[in-house]
């Protein structure tokens, strides 16, 4: 068990700071960091835009081809966590991602070629939103490996809860996502980008939180979300 | 008595619907199937398979050689034969024809080529061909079939991509694919799409 936990930390490790080498950090003011220019739900620019229009969830399964060779038919994402579950997620959620990625504001090279502005119109955004937002996110998610779960409850329950909601439904209102039903080995791998400032557009206030746990906190954590039940969107 | 006209006018559109199908045959004959083959089926790698392939794909390409967005020398003569007038004719014409298989060069490589296809590369960020190009990669009103395509063609289109020398692709998608591609996953693609009936 020890063995295991720490390769598995190693393994976060060379994630880490691989991830750091190869990626400088967001360009955005303030970046993860509080800064007065940086609001990380601020409704202006684009974000409103798309949040504002009609969303057709039709149209959206359309244009959300270009993205299923990454997230897959029905926004399933993929189990070994390299891309994210969108099915069922919050529309707001969606939205702001989306607009993030494309502003700069959340730093990631893979998909910004598929959803930069020439791409995608803040509409065909908000189509998209709606079509996933609609998608069921069956039990069927990549989980942690099951070894630390009143670990990961208790620290659920003390740090997140209180955003995330009790069954990690989040809060559609507030931008905060849903997280059962998503891939474990993502949500691990976003919460150390927030920690290490690398993920760019996060509520200060869940970096704080973040910056408080160490490796296996986290992992806990994650394998305890992964393992909640998927019906709550 | 009281029908004629609309007889009159439903003869006169049979008349030119004729006429626009003679001429698309006409085109065909002197100045696709000598490169494209017959029906569409090219037998020559250089020169892409249009049988069955999607008609709004090939209006598009045809648009974009006549506008000069997409550049090909050997082209050129042909071009000069026909007009925007021409291109729906031409494209409705191969969408309607029946591909024929071809013998893919190396079934060594067709295992990893379907797992690109079908799964795309997590490390690299090349996305699964499967989620524009569709299951069988026959594509749709908005990406075009690869199903039996020349290994050739199809491995020059991408090379061409990931170059940027071929730019006519929607909003620089395919070139942003391509140039996640390496020389060995191109290679193991086209040979899967050559085998796909």
């Amino acid at each position: 068990m020890i063995i295991r936990r720490a390769i598995s930390a190693a393994c976060l490790l060379v994630w880490a700071v691989s991830a750091s080498a190869q990626t400088p950090p967001p360009k955005a003011a303030g970046g993860d960091a509080a800064d007065g220019a940086y609001v990380w739900n601020a409704m202006q620019g684009e974000k409103l835009v798309a949040l504002g229009a009609r969303g057709d969830a039709a149209r959206g399964e359309i244009t959300f081809e270009i993205c299923q060779g990454c997230h897959r038919t029905h926004a399933l994402g993929r189990p070994d966590g390299s891309y994210p579950r969108l099915a069922g997620q919050h529309i707001t959620v969606l939205i702001k991602q989306m607009t993030d990625v494309r502003a700069g504001r959340r730093r990631n090279d893979v998909m910004l070629p598929f959803i930069d502005k020439h791409v995608a119109s803040p509409q065909d955004i908000a189509d998209i939103a709606a079509y996933l937002t609609k998608l069921p996110s069956p039990p069927n998610n990549g989980r942690g490996p099951g070894s630390d779960l009143a670990r990961g409850q208790k620290i659920y329950e003390a740090d997140c809860v209180s955003c995330h909601g009790q069954g990690g439904q989040g809060d559609a209102a507030q931008f905060y996502p849903r997280l059962n039903g998503q891939h474990y080995k993502y949500m691990l791998h976003e919460m150390i980008q927030i920690r290490n400032g690398m993920r760019g557009n996060s509520n200060p206030r869940m970096v704080e939180v973040v910056k408080t746990l160490n490796d296996a906190d986290l992992e806990a954590a994650a394998d305890y979300l992964s393992r909640l039940p998927t019906g709550q969107p | 008595m009281r029908c004629a006209p609309g007889l009159g006018l439903l003869f006169a559109l049979a008349v030119m619907a004729g006429a626009a199908r003679a001429d698309t045959a006409a085109l065909v004959a002197s100045q696709c199937m000598a490169c494209h083959g017959d029906g569409g089926n090219s037998v020559v790698p250089m020169f892409p398979r249009l049988a069955g392939q999607q008609a709004q794909y090939v209006a598009k390409q045809l648009r974009d050689f006549l506008t000069g967005k997409r550049k090909n020398e050997v082209m050129a003569p042909s071009l000069a034969q026909f007009k925007d007038a021409d291109v729906d004719g031409l494209a409705a014409y191969y969408a309607a024809q029946k591909r024929t298989p071809i013998t893919p060069g190396n079934d060594k490589l067709l295992a990893a080529g379907k797992a690109l296809y079908d799964d795309g590369n997590t490390q690299s960020g090349v996305p699964a061909c499967v989620g524009c190009h569709q299951p069988e990669g026959l594509g749709n009103d908005r990406y075009p079939g690869l199903a039996g395509q020349h290994p050739g063609y199809a491995a020059t289109q991408l090379q061409q991509f990931k170059s940027g020398a071929r730019n006519n692709d929607r909003a620089k998608v395919m070139r942003a694919v391509a140039a996640r591609m390496s020389d060995d996953e191109i290679a193991a693609v086209v040979e899967f799409l050559a085998s796909l009936p």
